[in-house]
């Protein structure tokens, strides 16, 4: 298998890294970079956002993604939102909201939240719903975290409609 | 002070879930880390003539190929019978079940080797549906008779009921095979420690039956064997089965290796348990003019796969409930559990329960319609009130009293929904459903919870939980009921999760039944606590114990003065001592409410309650339902943590609508198994209603603060709810799960000509 050393900016640093042709860019972000908060949950199918990262301000299912396509890209993980124990407020709301049960799938839904927000800063619930509909939970029924992303969108204030 | 019980309070793991932090068992990475992959059978049955492996050893990084062969110990193990091998011996029984396990350096070897090892295979003759595998001459699952369990309970006399029926009613109902659908796949990572023991890293519901399990597989004492839980990414009763966890100890022990196993999503469809598929025939007899149920006779099939797993146990609740939430004064209940060649059926989330309420809460309304009476008045006219027995002779008491609530609050709910006109093209329908569930793991079967409490030299608390948070809450239950008891701020307690050698054994995490043990056990030791502070404190102070008292988390002593425990507890610390107490709690079976005619396993004495009302729309078109409403209503006995309970409630709702709607473990005409989630559709933000909660708070005398138990009940009204709702709209009833476009459309052309 052919071996490539590809450029990223993860999380706002310039990472290089060694890795073989047929890597997704999740297996290099888990495997070889130890970002091990992307899940991986379908097997790596792009069934499920487990694994959802933002590229180039794009929520994508990093399961899907050559690492090769993936050079000179920006990337966004979880792991890059909070600074130090300063949270990112979509984290916060999530805690807050009662959006997370078991977790395993907060990361992505959080990062398919963040992408929207990045470009929607006030979204409907019907855009929220859209942004999310990739990432699968099987604990919550999704009712909070709809809930955590309309928080964050009023800046983490209650909602006084 | 936050946490207060009733309150919503977010957990203390939120913050690692958040951040990415968490570690799954995935995450963690041991060193010199070796990799296990599963070789699984592709048949529904067949021999093993050869396993051949050579190529694959060849393979640079390959350490090992193991089979059933290379087993030490026992090669069966199974909770209920031993019928299981950890890796396939001599023949296969399902597609997906284990063959052998590749151990290499490097998760692209192991992979590559895993395509390197032939397995040379004679197929076998197979069966799938439970009621022919009874039959005469089908094929043999394993080397005995394909039922392996049946019960036939009787109350009253069936004769005398029809006798007294007007109305007879026959109606058949088939549900079928879901997956527990928890996001993060089975896992196992397990560590070969210099002094020959093991520890085993895992995502389950039972570490310390794991512990047992291994050492019987291994050949080795319990002793030797560590079991940790790591953070759990849900479970539902999936993670009661420890295949994965067998298997990474035994790569570990053959190879003297650290090795980590990771399912992918086909083989946790293929080769973890699943919800059982059933089959109900039903015969009822009723009285036109009251309404009243006089007789029922009903009969299931049950097919829990190729081994035992659960199938037993989940069968009786199933038969339990087969009759619902109603007094029926004559009742004949005949279940038949076998074996099929399919993939395994185990434990899930309501246990039995959801099954059989699809079939007698769907029947309800078809009564209803039959007798020309609202459907909520004939459940009116037929609920167990306080007093009354079950058919198992079980008498139920006051908390029964959640059910008339339900009904009324089921009414409120049908009127509102009721007004909801449905846009072009698409027809609305309500419809409802109660249900009753059990908790607690049933009469004669051990279930004792034990826990232990530590007051830390800074006067905070630890809680050593002897049972796994599955990711619904467990920790932060118990962590608030220890501030109750202890009268101190919920952020002074903190959790260390189970792990056989530091925590007691806390049973399993099932049935309902977590809290209500752990909060029972934790209150006993907050007690005892109590008074060896004050013992500790009479020392170290030199006054006499009669001048000290405990309150709101302080030492108060007569002459007004108050004392933080950390004073106290610190210098306890100094001497090498500290305040520790562990307390158990038994799950109880009254005499008087545990009739002894039944097997082992039943009967269960404990209930919670819950309605849904459900509101769809129907495409006419289409045939498609997208249920637009749902009204719950759920008794829990005492909200602990709200947010958790509603938790409960909103993901009970989604997996609710999976069943009734989309989910399907089904046999394609390929032969293979639905085994993706490309297939098999787990709700998404999408498909989600409107949700409404009411929580109804009728103490139980024996919980801790009232706690009764809120995991499976909320989903068990759930499709009978929906599949009343498609009738009420349509006027098509489809008794078979998941209700289909195709089943709707067929239905409405059949009416129309």
């Amino acid at each position: 298998m052919q071996k490539l050393s590809i450029t990223l900016t993860l999380n706002g640093e310039n990472v290089t890294v060694d890795c073989v042709a047929n890597q997704t860019l999740l297996d290099v972000l888990r495997d070889e970079l130890g970002l091990t908060g992307v899940k991986d949950a379908c097997g790596g199918e792009g069934e499920c956002g487990a694994c959802t990262v933002i590229m180039n301000g794009k929520a994508v299912n990093s399961c899907m993604v050559f690492a090769g396509q993936a050079d000179g890209a920006e990337i966004e993980t979880i792991e890059g939102l909070a600074k130090g124990n300063d949270l990112h407020i979509l984290q916060k709301a999530f805690m807050e909201t009662g959006a997370i049960q078991c977790g395993f799938c907060t990361p992505g839904a959080i990062m398919s939240a963040k992408a929207l927000l990045d470009h929607n800063p006030d979204p409907s619930e019907g855009e929220i719903k859209e942004a999310l509909s990739g990432n699968l939970c099987r604990c919550t029924g999704y009712k909070k975290m709809i809930a955590a992303v309309q928080l964050a969108a009023r800046g983490g204030k209650a909602d006084e409609r | 002070m936050n946490g207060k019980l009733g309150e919503r309070v977010v957990r203390k793991d939120a913050f690692d879930k958040a951040t990415g932090k968490a570690q799954y068992v995935a995450d963690i990475r041991a060193k010199d880390m070796h990799y296990g992959i599963v070789v699984r059978s592709p048949h529904h049955a067949a021999k093993i003539l050869k396993i051949e492996s050579d190529s694959a050893l060849a393979v640079d990084g390959v350490v090992a190929v193991l089979t059933s062969e290379d087993i030490p110990g026992e090669i069966t193990y199974g909770a209920l019978i031993q019928d299981q091998p950890a890796l396939a011996h001599k023949v296969v029984r399902h597609i997906g079940e284990p063959v052998a396990v590749v151990v290499a350096k490097t998760k692209r070897a192991a992979q590559k080797a895993k395509t390197l090892i032939e397995v040379t295979y004679e197929p076998l003759p197979s069966i799938q549906d439970p009621v022919e595998a009874l039959e005469e001459g089908a094929p043999k699952v394993q080397s005995g008779g394909n039922l392996i369990t049946e019960y036939h309970i009787c109350d009253g006399n069936l004769e005398t009921g029809f006798a007294e029926a007007d109305v007879i009613i026959e109606d058949k109902f088939r549900v079928q095979r879901i997956s527990p659908g928890y996001l993060e796949p089975e896992s196992s990572l397990a560590e070969y420690k210099e002094d020959g023991s093991l520890k085993v890293w895992v995502s389950s519901q039972e570490p310390f039956e794991d512990q047992h399990t291994i050492a019987r597989v291994l050949g080795i004492d319990i002793e030797k064997v560590h079991v940790k839980s790591a953070v759990i990414g849900g479970a539902f009763g999936g993670k009661e089965d420890p295949e994965l966890q067998v298997l990474a100890a035994l790569c570990a022990w053959k190879c003297n290796a650290n090795v980590q196993m990771v399912n992918t999503r086909y083989e946790s469809f293929v080769g973890h348990p699943k919800r059982h598929p059933a089959q109900f025939q039903y015969r009822v007899g009723v009285q036109r003019k009251s309404g009243k149920i006089v007789a029922l006779e009903a009969t299931a099939y049950v097919d829990t796969g190729a081994y035992a797993s659960y199938g037993p146990a989940v069968a009786g609740i199933l038969t339990e409930t087969m009759a619902g939430a109603y007094h029926i004064p004559n009742v004949k209940v005949d279940t038949y559990v076998a074996l099929t060649n399919s993939p395994l059926s185990g434990a899930m989330r309501g246990f039995g329960a959801p099954q059989s309420h699809f079939a007698i809460e769907s029947l309800i309304d078809v009564i209803a319609d039959k007798i020309g009476m609202d459907p909520l008045m004939v459940r009116e006219k037929n609920i167990l009130k306080p007093g009354n027995k079950l058919f198992t002779k079980v008498p139920l008491d006051e908390t029964a009293l959640a059910l008339p609530i339900c009904i009324e609050k089921s009414k409120e709910a049908r009127e509102r929904l009721s007004g909801i006109q449905a846009p072009p093209g698409k027809i609305a329908g309500v419809g409802m459903a109660l249900a009753m569930q059990s908790m607690g793991l049933g009469a004669k079967i051990i279930d004792t919870s034990s826990h232990r409490l530590e007051w830390l030299p800074d006067g905070r608390v630890r809680i050593y939980l002897g049972a796994p948070d599955l990711g619904q809450g467990l920790a932060t239950a118990a962590e608030q009921m220890a501030a109750e008891a202890l009268e101190m701020p919920y952020e002074s307690i903190e959790t260390v999760f189970v792990d056989t050698n530091l925590t007691p054994n806390g049973g399993v995490t099932c049935a309902s039944r977590m809290t209500y043990m752990t909060g029972n056990a934790v209150i006993r030791a907050a007690e005892k606590m109590k008074k060896d502070l004050l013992d500790d404190a009479a020392r170290l102070l030199d006054v006499d114990i009669q001048s000290l008292e405990y309150r709101d988390g302080e030492v108060l002593k007569n002459d007004g003065t108050r004392i933080a425990v950390g004073e106290i507890t610190s210098r306890l610390a100094e001497e090498g001592k500290a305040i520790i107490e562990e307390s158990s709690f038994t799950f109880p079976y009254p005499e008087e409410k545990t009739p002894d005619h039944l097997p082992i396993g039943m009967p269960h004495v404990m209930f919670v309650f819950a309605a849904n009302v459900a509101r769809v729309e129907v495409d006419l078109d289409l045939g498609t339902v997208e249920v637009t409403h749902l009204s719950t209503v759920n008794d829990v006995g005492k909200v602990i943590n709200r947010l958790g309970v509603e938790g409960q409630i909103e993901g009970g709702a989604a997996t609710g609508l999976g069943y009734a709607l989309y989910e399907d473990v089904a046999l394609k005409d390929n032969g293979q198994w639905v085994d993706s989630f490309t297939e098999y559709l787990l709700a998404t933000t999408k498909d989600m209603p409107e949700i409404e909660s009411t929580v109804l708070e009728i103490p139980e005398a024996s919980g801790p603060f009232g706690v009764k138990g809120v995991g499976e009940i909320v989903l068990v009204p759930t499709a009978p709810a929906i599949a009343n709702a498609v009738f009420n709209a349509t006027g098509v009833r489809v008794n078979q799960l998941p209700i289909s476009p195709e089943a709707i459309l067929e239905g409405i052309a059949l009416k129309k000509y």
